[in-house]
């Protein structure tokens, strides 16, 4: 496929998870600041702001749940905000018309020019509102992403995009964690904007601790929204990219060899082991993702800049 | 007050024709009034007698007596399908919606009948006069045309002499602009043989009317338009050299930023090829390559939507970063055809409009079967010795000019534009022409919550496939929104309306409306869908528990 | 009588920086008519590349190339053995009746017309006036010549590619491409339809057989009275076995020896060399 629409694909798959999982971190911890009056908003506040890389603005001042709000969910200015994933993701669409169906296009058409309202709305209402309308429309979107997208290169750079991205995320929410206690009450925030809680205490049968936390969200082989699973699922999406016979030797594996060694090293982990440098992990896992994203530009975004001509002439 | 306007409809009252004069309702308040600037124009809903044409009876009958609330809310569901779909166009880099009235255009199938025949007419003469004067240049040789002419045109482009295209096609697609003068001739008022738009919003003015008012098309028997693309797609296949078993055909587009960005998608989608950027495609070789994720891919057919100047910094502006570097010395080499030909403006330069009498008479033989607008020419001595003298009561514009840019409006111009007018004319004469005031025709146009006559013209598509030309029936109605505007351009405020081309009765149209379908689901054997165990009352009710 | 020479025209850029990609076109190629034969002639280019030849517009012969690989240097070499024209006489047939007939002035309409080289100019359309006075059109073209390699100097490196001819007056001094230029404002400000003519010039009246002199690219001026005939105003001396003709055109724009474009950092052009020998 065209190597422009490919690299927009990846970038939809992308933009459109970071701003579900935005959405997702910002609403739990946004609930927690108002419902816990114990914990200092401005330290949670940029604590939040850290993880999400995110730059308070220079002289900001004390920060509260809706400074928060303000410049994590709505500001145009930032780059990270919901809102501008949501303008990058329409905008990369807009550019990709021909590879996406009307019906994904429509869906995210219609979110963009839904924002302005349902940001007005979330003001008076509370920003849940706005939260879980990111949330539906993502959902939205990933379900007619499944139902009308053929499962061609398209479709592998889309999901290599919301994979790649789900494992940044999900480092980022447990890099938030890792100073807190085994037993802290920050582990169920986790579980909660991972969408895991549900399945977690299915799975473990109520038992909440850190290790089990981290080991559910790094490891788990059947959770969506794992890790280990997000990994797989990319690696896999990688797999049948390459598996061209047009494709030649080089540092064409580069991303796929990158995304195998990160996840043959939570594949064979001792549960047990996880927590004892867990920061060192998860910055491990910021980096590959980084350093996939690299490669797999490389490898398949061959996409010129803008050629600037000079023109000459001799005699 | 009532009076007056009881007397407007009834002043006109003689032995109707058509039908007896209506009971104008509500919505058609004060439409006829006589003293509305558009005095004179030819109305396409009401003849001179204020009786209502037979082909919008069936649409008259049925908007006439809709409350002003229910009109409201259709234009508003109109609105809405637009921008939930995105359907824009891009003016000084905001996105904005094309107004799409709800009161159709009509025209009959005799009408159209005539329009499609002297379209074709114009598209074979001019893609003759196309080969000719990028070839040996007869009806120059011949003393028909002066050569002067073809050599002062700003899009003659010598660049272009001596590409041939495999299946002689340079005008893959045209658009033909048109008026309706107060006789109700349609006119042609000119060409646009390079990068005609507007065809996108044809269809989707199409499929969203047939959204909101399912009902007005059961009552008509209106041709199809939502084909344009496999038409497009065959002319552009059939343009590609005869080696390329499978041509890979591209749309080539200057990026989101141009104000027909949407269209170019649309096309792209509908005919299942990829929409490039300059920078997606290079030449090596003289052939050019996509580049695609598994590297790069020979293309065979690029539909350019990109002016010549802008197409290939080896040849014209080296500072475009939109085209193809090396791109006009490939097509030359036959290894790309690039639709619309490079150099198609010089057949519609405003000037070289004015011979078409001339070019149609030499090529083909033949008289016009659609009659220009009345033209001045200034370069010659005597007609701008006219135009000078008549400045104020003409319209003057420059040869090069699109999109209404630049026109002189005589008697709505100051003596200071006037007079500078003037002088630029004298400097260069070629660069102007001018022509008589046409008021334009009327159709009803939603203004408010009233329905009042507004200006339109007519930009009807033909594609030329190398062995036919297709002419899409319809085009594009633009509206000149503000009322007694003359200008229609959707930059300069305009409006569009979808346009209405009725079937003839028992003719080959017949075919396209009424398709023969697959087997249908009686022909066969189908079960019921499958339910899942259904839930005993006895549980039901333990559950309420 | 004309003579037979070899013309070996070398010419390029370097560039500061290596050069990914370049799309050039050189007018190299001596042209075959009546009054020249072309025996042999070719393009070649260091780093070696695949030429595409046309004939453009105008008639000439063009070589189309493209670059994909880095170069830091971009050699194009132009090598023919051409039989030149015998010295071209003055065509003295044309009255100015002739000139200016309609069909003439429309036929040559683009060899009329002011250009960016050969703009239209008030003091000059003046001194035309006064040069054709008491002549017939082929003694005006004469006259023009004359008193154009009388006002300017030739200077090379006072001009550059892209002066016109009213900039090199204005100086008064210019190269070959300044003094057809100014001619050609002059030949139509009087109304007679004149071309540019670009080429290579032996530079030794009796060019000794075998030796190879550095010769030039020339440029010299066409004009139509009753038929077309060239001169060389730079020298003030007819067109002759001397001269090698390439192209022609409206002015210098229309054929350039070697324009072409290239993306990266600044580029400076090659020393050109013209390599000429008599061969017969």
């Amino acid at each position: 496929m065209l190597a422009r629409n490919a690299e927009s694909l990846y970038w939809i798959g992308r933009y459109v998870e970071r701003a579900d999982d935005t959405a997702r971190i910002l609403d739990v911890s946004v609930h927690q600041l108002l419902e816990d009056a114990t914990v200092d908003p401005d330290a949670t506040s940029r604590q939040l702001l850290a993880v999400l890389g995110i730059k308070p603005p220079a002289g900001a001042d004390q920060f509260d749940v809706f400074s928060l709000t303000e410049l994590v969910a709505y500001n145009k200015e930032n780059p990270s905000s919901i809102v501008s994933s949501v303008n990058s993701a329409r905008e990369n669409t807009r550019g990709a018309r021909e590879v996406v169906s009307t019906e994904m296009w429509e869906c995210l058409n219609a979110m963009w020019n839904a924002v302005a309202e349902r940001q007005t709305y979330a003001r008076t209402m509370g920003p849940h509102a706005f939260f879980s309308f990111v949330e539906e429309r993502a959902a939205m979107f990933a379900g007619l992403a499944d139902s009308t997208m053929s499962r061609d290169d398209g479709w592998r750079f889309l999901v290599l995009g919301r994979s790649v991205e789900r494992v940044d995320m999900i480092v980022r929410l447990l890099l938030a964690r890792v100073g807190d206690k085994a037993s802290s009450p920050g582990w169920v925030t986790v579980l909660r904007s991972a969408g895991a809680h549900d399945t977690y205490l299915r799975t473990y049968r109520g038992a909440l601790d850190a290790s089990r936390v981290v080991q559910f969200l790094l490891l788990d082989r059947l959770f969506p929204r794992s890790v280990f699973h997000a990994l797989r699922q990319a690696e896999s999406c990688l797999e049948q990219l390459e598996n061209q016979p047009s494709v030649r030797v080089g540092a064409r594996a580069e991303a796929l060899r990158l995304l195998g060694k990160a996840r043959s090293e939570l594949e064979f982990l001792r549960p047990h082991d996880l927590l004892d440098d867990l920061p060192k992990r998860l910055a491990a896992l910021q980096k590959t993702v980084r350093e996939v994203g690299e490669a797999v530009s490389q490898q398949y975004f061959h996409v010129a800049p803008w050629v600037a001509w000079t023109n000459t002439e001799v005699g | 007050m009532w009076t007056m306007e009881r007397r407007a409809p009834t002043s006109g009252l003689r032995r109707s024709r058509t039908v007896t004069t209506p009971r104008l309702g509500e919505l058609f308040n004060g439409y006829l009034n006589t003293e509305r600037p558009h005095a004179g124009a030819y109305d396409e809903m009401f003849s001179t007698d204020n009786g209502v044409r037979s082909a919008y009876r069936a649409l008259y009958e049925s908007v006439a007596p809709s409350q002003v609330n229910e009109l409201n809310a259709r234009s508003e569901a109109l609105g809405r399908a637009f921008v939930d779909q995105g359907i824009t166009f891009s003016l000084s880099g905001q996105e904005r919606p094309f107004p799409l009235d709800l009161i159709p255009r009509i025209i009959t199938a005799a009408e159209w009948s005539k329009l499609e025949k002297g379209i074709v007419q114009r598209v074979r003469a001019l893609e003759m006069f196309l080969a000719d004067i990028y070839g040996d240049a007869q009806i120059v040789r011949d003393g028909v045309l002066p050569r002067r002419l073809i050599t002062s045109c700003e899009h003659f482009h010598r660049e272009a002499a001596g590409i041939i295209p495999p299946n002689g096609v340079r005008i893959h697609v045209s658009g033909v602009d048109l008026v309706r003068d107060e006789q109700g001739t349609f006119r042609v008022l000119e060409d646009n043989l390079r990068c005609p738009s507007g065809v996108s919003y044809v269809m989707e003015n199409r499929r969203t009317m047939a959204r909101v008012f399912p009902d007005l098309f059961a009552r008509h028997r209106v041709r199809a338009v939502g084909d344009y693309a496999v038409h497009l797609l065959r002319a552009l296949r059939n343009a590609a050299a005869p080696n390329a078993a499978d041509p890979n055909v591209v749309v080539l587009t200057p990026g989101l930023g141009n104000s027909a960005y949407f269209e170019h998608s649309l096309l792209a989608r509908q005919m299942g090829v990829e929409l490039v950027e300059g920078r997606d495609l290079f030449c090596r070789d003289n052939f050019v390559y996509l580049r695609t994720t598994e590297g790069e891919r020979q293309v065979d057919v690029i539909y350019r939507r990109i002016d010549d100047d802008y197409l290939d910094p080896v040849h014209f502006r080296p500072d475009s970063v939109l085209g193809i570097a090396g791109l006009v010395n490939a097509a030359r080499a036959g290894n790309v055809v690039v639709a619309n030909a490079v150099g198609n403006g010089v057949a519609d330069d405003k000037l070289v409009y004015t011979y078409l009498p001339e070019i149609l008479q030499y090529y083909l033989g033949e008289k016009p079967l659609l009659p220009n607008v009345d033209t001045f020419r200034c370069w010659l001595s005597d007609e701008r010795a006219h135009v000078l003298d008549k400045l104020d009561e003409l319209v003057v514009k420059p040869v090069e000019g699109s999109g209404g840019y630049g026109i002189v409006f005589g008697p709505d111009a100051t003596v200071r534009e006037l007079n500078s007018l003037r002088k630029r004319i004298k400097n260069n004469p070629r660069g102007w022409i001018a022509q008589p005031v046409v008021q334009l025709s009327t159709v009803p146009t939603k203004v408010g919550d009233k329905l009042a006559p507004r200006h339109v013209d007519l930009r009807p598509f033909a594609v030329n496939d190398g062995n036919f030309i297709f002419v899409l029936p319809g085009g594009l109605t633009r509206v000149a929104l503000p009322e007694g505007s003359l200008i229609v351009n959707s930059s300069q405020g305009g409006g569009s309306k979808d346009t209405w081309v009725l079937a003839a009765k028992s003719s080959t149209q017949e075919r396209e409306l009424a398709e023969p379908g697959l087997a249908g689901p009686s022909d066969m054997e189908v079960a019921a869908a499958e339910q899942g165990p259904e839930l005993t009352t006895s549980q039901q009710q333990q559950q309420q528990q | 009588m004309s003579w037979r020479v070899r013309v070996v025209h070398t010419t390029g850029y370097r560039y500061e920086a290596p050069v990914v990609q370049s799309y050039n076109e050189a007018r190299l190629t001596p042209r075959g008519d009546r009054k020249q034969n072309v025996v042999v002639s070719r393009v070649e280019t260091t780093p070696a590349t695949r030429a595409y030849r046309y004939t453009d517009y105008w008639g000439t012969e063009v070589t189309s190339f493209d670059l994909h690989a880095p170069h830091k240097e971009l050699q194009v070499v132009a090598s023919s053995v051409v039989e030149t024209s015998a010295e071209i006489e003055p065509v003295t047939t044309g009255t100015w009746g002739d000139v200016r007939a309609e069909n003439i002035v429309d036929r040559y309409t683009e060899f009329l017309e002011p250009t960016l080289y050969t703009p239209r100019h008030r003091e000059l359309l003046a001194v035309a006036r006064d040069l054709k006075k008491g002549q017939s059109p082929s003694g005006a073209v004469l006259a023009a010549s004359q008193w154009v390699s009388e006002q300017l100097t030739y200077q090379p490196g006072s001009t550059g590619v892209h002066s016109s001819a009213v900039d090199a007056w204005h100086e008064r001094k210019g190269v070959c491409q300044d003094f057809a230029h100014l001619t050609l404002v002059l030949l139509r400000g009087m109304g007679i339809p004149s071309r540019y003519v670009s080429g290579y010039l032996h530079t030794k009246k009796d060019g000794a057989l075998r030796e190879t002199v550095r010769g030039e690219s020339h440029a010299w001026i066409e004009a139509w009275t009753g038929g077309w005939w060239g001169y060389d105003p730079t020298n003030a001396i007819p067109v002759g076995p001397r001269h090698v003709w390439v192209a022609l055109g409206r002015d210098y724009a229309d054929v350039a020896p070697l324009k072409g474009i290239y993306s990266g950092g600044a580029a400076t052009a090659l020393e050109v060399t013209v390599d000429i020998t008599r061969l017969a």
